[in-house]
């Protein structure tokens, strides 16, 4: 593990078009985030916090600046070594949780582990570990499509954690659920950050927001803001 | 989880859809093994046919095939030492073909001529028929014929029964000029007969007293039997040479006719069996792209979450494939029962031997076949598995979200 | 005797290399004069011959023969029934070929003209009363007799013509489902708003409708396309005028009527399934 931050993102620009438009969503945005560290990032549609996220997860190639992850930019990669990093180093969530519905609770969460070439025995043995830890230890051979909203998103959030990513990248994870369910992922994520997880969560929820360390206000494109919590 | 499990799980999202695409695939797979057993079972039967009794060459008039016109060979004595000096040939079976007739008693009393259709030749060297019931024509026998079961039912004889037999018909007077009556030794199975072909056979003097040859020495077909299956290419080019005014013609050479004539089903099978696998393309390619269409922000995710592009490219491939070998395996069982339907059909052709089949399942046919159509399935993935893989993650996400 | 006829042109083609070589062989004036012969132009053709050539006819490679000069060139109508043979003809006059075959006063049958307005059955059977031995037969009982191979022709593709029809509607039934399942979002919103089932399901089969009949149009040029491609290539082929394919306009009606019928049978389930889907199933399934 580096010293220095897990993600540094320097003076990002992003821009594309759409139905026609040019878009800019990202005008120059710099950003660190440390090890072990819980930032949220808020702000109004449109403001580019799901792009940023998408460029700090090598998802996406920004316009301009550059990324790096442990010390490794991303500018030079090619996909395959961008595709390597994202199954290796990063977890993502996201908001409509994109669970495979012909797999189980527990095969989803193998499925990043065998495209790593884990032994069948181990990754069958940490998903059923991963998936206790996410409290559905009993769902593990119900279909996806079995599930409720929150134990989709919890065994996506488990999915996420599967090769021990040194990140984990959340966007919106409570956006298709109720209050309730909405808690109870906000409690998992204090869990995982409480074990040391680094976690990156682009939300609207401000009781989500209230979670982080670290709350990134963004703004047309730019950081307007940067509350840290003592 | 191997793209292999995850491709072919993916059938099971919309069963109904997925069971269509399969039934769809099965007709188009039916119709591609019968178009293959169409293209050589002809072939493949009539060779059998020919080879069946061991007799790998033929004699004809020249310039036609085996019973193929009214022509004869003249001078068949002749034709025959000359063969039976070949140290190459171990048997030569003259035939004559001749139509002759058989008056008959109808039940309710009234006279009538049968007509049938004669083989002359030499019971101890023929390829024409093989005997089913009672005894052959012994060598020497000259009142001894063999009928074939339609023969045998419009005549209503039985072995032992005495029948006249009447060669030479004069139209116009409706009276033979030749005349033998014959006992019935056997009942043969006529091997190169349409169905209800009623024939008969009977020694080779007697057939040419019949059609009016005595002495005129000539013979519709010779049937020669090479020892040696290695030797009959050579045996075949030596008895050209020795005898130029004869068509000498190896069950090859027959083979090789026998297709010119039946070309337009071999090119007809090219054109249904081509036909046959671009349905099966554009079906399971529209299938698949329609459904990688659909689940795009769902192969966005999995791309985010680190499977390669090769592991996306191989799940769209292997779903194709899947679908193709399932649809492919009731395919060939369909296939196999239309095959029968439409050999039933082809081999009601006036004239053909009864027992050619335009449909022969071989094993090569339905491996040719089979392969042929996964291969073709497994690369209409090629473009929907590309599309899958090229599909750029942040935009399909972005799409998605809004 | 026909076939006898046909055996001695094969013998014909087989023995002459050269018609122009015979002729320079021949013999001198006691030889009986040549008899006339029409070739048709495939033989011709094989044989490099021309109208005033000379070649020497024989019924079978030992017989001496007889010089023939050709006098005509034609092109024999064209008969199915012989097509796939591909048979070389030479046409000689009656009396000619019957002292070759050394069968005078033989033939293989007569055609006869009835007078105006005298059924063909009628007259078959006069002669079958008066003319002891003899079998008349009226044309089309003829032509009815020996069309039989192409009956068997006419079978077959029917058969598959049968299975072509049942694959195309299964496949079409299948893209059906698969286009009105794309579309399945637009319908619970149209139920969400109130738009009825009945009004849903009759929008998904008009577009059903319009697609069938667009097919059909399209399949329409590509069959008279392909017809022509077969026409084209066969006739090459056989070196014949005989047509293999005919689109006329009873089998365009009946394909375009079929295939509308089959294209709107399979938009209508494909439809029906939509519409009867509660829409929250749909909305959730999107």
């Amino acid at each position: 593990m580096t010293a220095g931050p897990v993600v540094a993102a320097r003076g990002l620009v992003k821009r594309y078009r759409l139905a026609e438009q040019d878009v800019e969503a990202l005008r120059g945005v710099s950003l660190d985030i440390a090890a072990g560290d819980y930032v949220a990032i808020c702000g109004p549609s449109g403001c580019g916090k799901s792009t940023l996220l998408q460029l700090l997860g090598g998802i996406d190639q920004p316009t301009a600046g550059d990324v790096t992850i442990d010390g490794v930019s991303l500018a030079g990669l090619g996909d395959r070594a961008l595709t390597r990093l994202r199954l290796t180093r990063i977890g993502f969530v996201f908001q409509r949780f994109h669970l495979l519905p012909v797999l189980t609770a527990r095969e989803n969460v193998e499925l990043p582990m065998a495209e790593a070439g884990v032994p069948a025995a181990e990754r069958r043995q940490r998903a059923h570990e991963l998936l206790a830890y996410v409290g559905l230890g009993a769902r593990e051979g119900h279909r996806a499509t079995q599930l409720s909203g929150g134990e989709m998103q919890r065994v996506a959030i488990a999915r996420a954690l599967a090769n021990r990513p040194a990140l984990v990248l959340a966007d919106e994870p409570t956006g298709e659920l109720d209050a309730a369910t909405g808690r109870q992922i906000m409690a998992l994520f204090r869990r995982l950050h409480d074990d040391g997880t680094t976690l990156v969560v682009v939300t609207h929820d401000d009781r989500l927001a209230a979670e982080a360390r670290r709350v990134v206000r963004m703004l047309d494109g730019g950081i307007a803001g940067i509350e840290v919590k003592c | 989880m191997t793209p292999f499990a995850l491709g072919a799980r993916n059938l099971g999202r919309h069963p109904f859809r997925t069971l269509l695409s399969i039934l769809g695939i099965a007709v188009a797979a039916a119709m591609l093994l019968d178009m293959v057993m169409l293209a050589g079972g002809i072939e493949t039967s009539f060779a059998k046919l020919l080879g069946g009794r061991g007799f790998q060459v033929r004699l004809s008039p020249k310039g036609t095939l085996p019973f193929d016109s009214e022509a004869t060979i003249p001078g068949a004595s002749a034709v025959l030492t000359a063969l039976r000096q070949d140290p190459a040939v171990a048997q030569a079976g003259p035939i004559l073909g001749l139509a002759l007739h058989a008056p008959r008693r109808t039940a309710a009393g009234a006279d009538t001529l049968v007509t049938l259709f004669g083989y002359g030749l030499d019971p101890a060297a023929q390829g024409i028929y093989a005997l089913a019931s009672g005894a052959d024509i012994a060598l020497g026998d000259t009142l001894g014929v063999l009928l074939s079961p339609p023969a045998a039912g419009r005549l209503g004889a039985r072995v032992g029964d005495t029948l006249v037999l009447q060669g030479r018909l004069d139209p116009q007077v409706a009276v033979s000029a030749a005349e033998r009556r014959l006992v019935v030794r056997g009942m043969g199975e006529f091997l190169y007969d349409y169905r209800g072909q009623p024939s008969v056979a009977l020694p080779l003097p007697v057939a040419q007293a019949l059609a009016g040859q005595a002495g005129a020495d000539e013979v519709s077909v010779v049937m020669v039997r090479i020892a040696d299956d290695a030797a009959v290419a050579a045996a075949t080019a030596r008895l050209r040479e020795r005898l130029p005014a004869v068509q000498v013609s190896s069950i090859a050479d027959l083979v090789v006719q026998f297709r010119a004539r039946l070309t337009y089903f071999r090119q007809l099978s090219l054109i249904l069996g081509s036909i046959s696998l671009a349905v099966t393309v554009l079906l399971v390619g529209t299938l698949l792209t329609i459904t990688v269409n659909e689940r795009l922000p769902e192969i966005a995710t999995l791309r985010a979450i680190g499977l390669s592009r090769g592991h996306i490219v191989a799940q769209v491939v292997i779903e194709g494939a899947a679908l193709t070998l399932l649809g492919g395996a009731a395919g060939v069982a369909l296939g196999l029962v239309t095959g029968q339907c439409l050999d039933r059909i082809l081999t009601s052709f006036p004239g053909l031997p009864a027992a050619v089949s335009f449909f022969v399942a071989e094993p090569r046919s339905i491996a040719v076949a089979a392969a042929t159509l996964l291969a073709a399935g497994t690369l209409a993935g090629a473009w929907p598995a590309w599309l899958a893989a090229r599909a750029p993650i942040a935009g399909t996400l972005r799409a998605e979200a809004t | 005797m026909r076939t006898s006829f046909v055996a001695a042109g094969l013998v014909l083609a087989a023995a002459l290399a050269s018609g122009p070589r015979a002729a320079a062989q021949v013999a001198p004036a006691a030889v009986p004069p040549p008899i006339e012969v029409a070739v048709e132009r495939r033989l011709a053709r094989a044989l490099g011959l021309a109208v005033g050539d000379t070649l020497r006819v024989r019924p079978s490679p030992a017989h001496p023969g007889r010089l023939a000069r050709v006098a005509a060139i034609h092109e024999p109508r064209t008969d199915p029934a012989v097509v796939m043979r591909r048979d070389l003809r030479l046409r000689l006059h009656l009396p000619d070929l019957a002292e070759l075959l050394g069968a005078p006063d033989r033939v293989d049958r007569f055609g006869i003209g009835l007078g105006a307005g005298v059924p063909p059955a009628d007259g078959a059977r006069a002669i079958d009363r008066a003319a002891f031995g003899f079998r008349a037969f009226p044309s089309d009982e003829i032509a009815r007799e020996s069309s039989a191979t192409f009956k068997v022709v006419s079978r077959f593709h029917r058969a598959i013509a049968v299975i072509s029809v049942v694959a195309s509607a299964i496949f079409l039934l299948c893209v059906m489902l698969l286009k009105v399942e794309e579309r399945r979002l637009d319908a619970a919103v149209m139920r969400f708003v109130g738009v009825r089932r009945r009004t849903v399901f009759g929008a998904l089969l008009l577009e059903a409708a319009a697609i069938a009949a667009v097919g059909a149009v399209v399949g329409t040029g590509l069959a008279v396309a392909a017809a022509w491609a077969v026409n084209a290539y066969y006739q090459r082929f056989f070196e014949t005028q005989l047509l293999f394919a005919l689109v006329t306009p009873g089998v365009v009606g009946f394909s375009v009527a079929l295939s509308l019928a089959l294209g709107l049978a399979a938009g209508a389930i494909a439809a029906w399934r939509l519409a009867s889907t509660p829409p929250l199933v749909l909305w959730r399934r999107g």
